[in-house]
């Protein structure tokens, strides 16, 4: 196997080798159930991950995620509610509205960035409390609930023991991989972020790209957000707290690089599930509530060393 | 390093400080023009600003904490917006520099309750209130060795609840569902949490009584539904059939715990804390066995309550017992059979209190470990 062989599998060994070690002290770590577990965590997290994928590719920073689930998550909640409480009437129109919604969110959050020249790292991070606060400002505080048992069946409806909401965020996983490798955008995100000089003179229009970009987060975004109501079967203005801590770990963890141009949305995945293994297999195998945080930090660092080539850059701000 | 760079440095530090401060004050002062406007309506508050200083406003607790501030300023014959939300966002640093920025503005003439945010800072907001001639109540965070009368006048009372007892009920109450035996794993919040540790020892305490009870596992889920559906989850991978029962520090846990079940079709007697509303219309539906109400509304009430009628000389606080300036807030148990009237008593129309029984509710000095 060649190094950079190796390296682009790297992610996915650390993943088995996770899985492994669990799984000899805790026979019960792999089991079914437990997978099926492991993806209701997984899935919001995935698609947030997915979406702030795109934007590290092109070298920049999403940071809204949190705001942008939480307010999308409760604008849906309230909007079934309105439309009747169920999606299998009118409430199915909900779903449209909150994933366009969620494209209309990205492009403001990416506008400002662009057209105010602030960094995404800042315009990002201001959106995202403007979306708690927009939550707190919808809900009052309160808790909405959605007891619509059809479109519950996202978490309790099974096919071959995994919950309907993890074949969704498979399916918008390869929509992602689509737009990734297929699209002309998708290419641009890898022009952009290795390079935006050479982007902008070779006539991409840079600007555009990076708009769009922030939209299909924000989309992802509003698909995390349906996803999180149908685990939880309520929204409020923290429901997409710890989102952000998640996505952003799992990418860097799954071997995209903060610097752009590297890796994309299988990395996420992966990214995302070692993550996730990591945190289910700490309670599993009995790890004392008081390590736990700090032993996530040092596997975290670990699984960074081993998964990302950093030989192959002269310096890491 | 010379001893002038030191100096130096050491007054540029206190100089950044210092401004540091005063655009936090600056900012709070812009963002509640309302508070320090001339205000026509303090003639009805015998010219004593109201303030409520707290976390934030994205949880049914404090808001109902606010709406008990609101409604003892309303008994004064003033506009509930006339007392001034102070909020810290969870920073200790804000809460201090708000409470100072609002005792400035009005020239010490304040009523201020507040939660401090963490136990060291309500030393610090006791004595600014007590140097600036205003007065204070607070709730929940305070040290131990911190007290009312060690202060002054100016720190008229603290209130807090007690976790323990109410949780060990509530506890009794699971035990009881599952016939008395069988594993139990508890779900518990920020570890260094006051509640947090009283409401686990309330599991254990409870646990005394019955001896074929076994505590699986206690892991903290941080107050946080989604951080309970999934600690709920490995559980079930570790315990599998063993868990028999679900005890959570509070409700906000218990709504992750029965989502977490539900995805697998599986039915668990689950406790909670802190009588939300959405909690109890579960206990009247039975999927939670029981929670435990603490009368958010009464307290965040009496709390500004007694701040400011001590300030107008309606009673002297030094002439007071110990339990009149630290005392539990009251805590009632929700079950099954009494869900359906305690929610006409509680929820559905908030009771009217008298707040110039000022101990009515109490439920005893607060006791130290």
């Amino acid at each position: 196997m060649t190094r950079e062989n190796l390296l682009k599998w790297a992610p996915v060994l650390v993943l088995i080798a996770l899985v492994l070690f669990f799984s000899a002290i805790n026979p019960n770590f792999l089991s079914l159930r437990n997978f099926a577990r492991l993806s209701i965590a997984a899935s919001p997290a995935l698609m947030v991950a997915v979406g702030v994928t795109f934007i590290i590719v092109m070298g920049s920073i999403d940071l809204s995620m949190e705001g942008a689930v939480s307010a999308l998550a409760v604008i849906f909640c309230y909007m079934l509610v309105w439309l009747g409480g169920s999606v299998a009437g009118l409430g199915l129109l909900a779903v449209p509205a909150t994933l366009l919604l969620g494209l209309g969110v990205g492009a403001i959050n990416g506008l400002i960035h662009v057209r105010l020249r602030i960094p995404s790292f800042m315009s990002s991070l201001a959106m995202g409390f403007v979306g708690t606060g927009a939550a707190v400002l919808m809900t009052g505080g309160n808790i909405v609930k959605i007891d619509d048992e059809v479109f519950r069946a996202l978490l309790t409806y099974r096919m071959l023991g995994f919950p309907l909401m993890a074949y969704v965020a498979l399916g918008f996983l390869l929509l992602a991989w689509v737009i990734q490798s297929y699209t002309r955008l998708g290419r641009n995100f890898y022009a952009v972020g290795g390079g935006e000089d050479l982007a902008h003179a070779s006539g991409v229009n840079v600007k555009r790209v990076r708009v769009l970009g922030f939209a299909l987060a924000g989309f992802f975004f509003a698909v995390a957000g349906l996803l999180q109501v149908a685990k939880l079967g309520q929204a409020e203005s923290v429901t997409g707290s710890n989102l952000m801590f998640i996505s952003i770990t799992s990418v860097v963890v799954g071997g995209v690089a903060l610097w752009g141009g590297i890796g994309g949305v299988w990395n996420a995945l992966v990214g995302v599930l070692i993550v996730s293994v990591i945190n289910n297999g700490m309670i599993v195998i009995g790890i004392p509530d008081f390590i736990q945080d700090g032993l996530l930090g040092v596997l975290v660092i670990i699984a960074v060393i081993l998964s990302t080539d950093r030989r192959s850059v002269a310096f890491v701000k | 390093m010379s001893n002038f760079i030191k100096t130096y440095v050491q007054q540029e530090k206190i100089n950044r400080r210092n401004l540091l401060l005063a655009t936090a004050a600056g900012l709070t002062a812009t963002a509640m023009p309302r508070a320090f406007g001339p205000g026509a309506a303090m003639a009805d508050s015998g010219g004593w600003a109201l303030a409520w200083s707290y976390r934030d406003r994205a949880s049914a607790y404090w808001n109902a904490i606010v709406s008990g501030g609101e409604a003892y300023t309303e008994s004064l014959g003033l506009k509930k917006e006339d007392m001034t939300n102070l909020i810290n966002e969870g920073s200790s640093e804000k809460s201090l520099a708000d409470i100072k920025a609002f005792l400035a503005k009005n020239g010490g003439k304040a009523a201020i309750a507040c939660d401090a945010n963490d136990s060291p800072n309500a030393r610090p907001v006791a004595e600014a209130v007590r140097d600036a001639g205003g007065y204070i109540s607070t709730i929940w965070n305070k040290t131990d060795d911190l007290h009312p009368w060690d202060i002054g006048d100016n720190y008229v009372a603290h209130l807090s609840w007690s976790g323990e007892k109410p949780s060990a009920e509530a506890a009794k109450i699971l035990f009881d569902a599952m016939g008395g035996e069988g594993g139990v794993v508890h779900l518990g919040g920020i570890p260094a949490n006051i509640p947090a540790i009283e409401r686990l020892n309330g599991l254990k305490v409870a646990m005394k009584d019955y001896p074929k009870i076994e505590l699986l596992d206690t892991q903290p889920a941080d107050w946080d539904t989604t951080k309970a559906a999934e600690l709920m989850s490995s559980y079930l991978t570790k315990y599998g059939d063993k868990i028999k029962g679900v005890h959570c520090a509070n409700d906000n846990m218990a709504y992750g715990v029965l989502q977490a079940l539900k995805a697998e079709g599986i039915n668990l007697p689950v406790t909670a804390f802190d009588g939300n509303p959405e909690a109890v219309d579960m206990v009247m539906k039975g999927d939670l066995l029981a929670t435990v109400f603490t009368n958010p509304h009464w307290g965040g009430g009496i709390a500004l309550a007694l701040a400011h009628q001590a300030a107008i000389g309606k009673f002297k606080p030094s002439e007071e017992p110990n339990e009149h300036r630290e005392f539990y807030g009251p805590s009632i148990l929700v079950t099954k059979a009494d869900a359906e009237n305690f929610k006409k008593t509680y929820l559905d129309s908030t009771p009217k209190y008298d707040w110039t029984d000022r101990w009515g509710l109490s439920a005893g000095q607060i006791v130290y470990k």
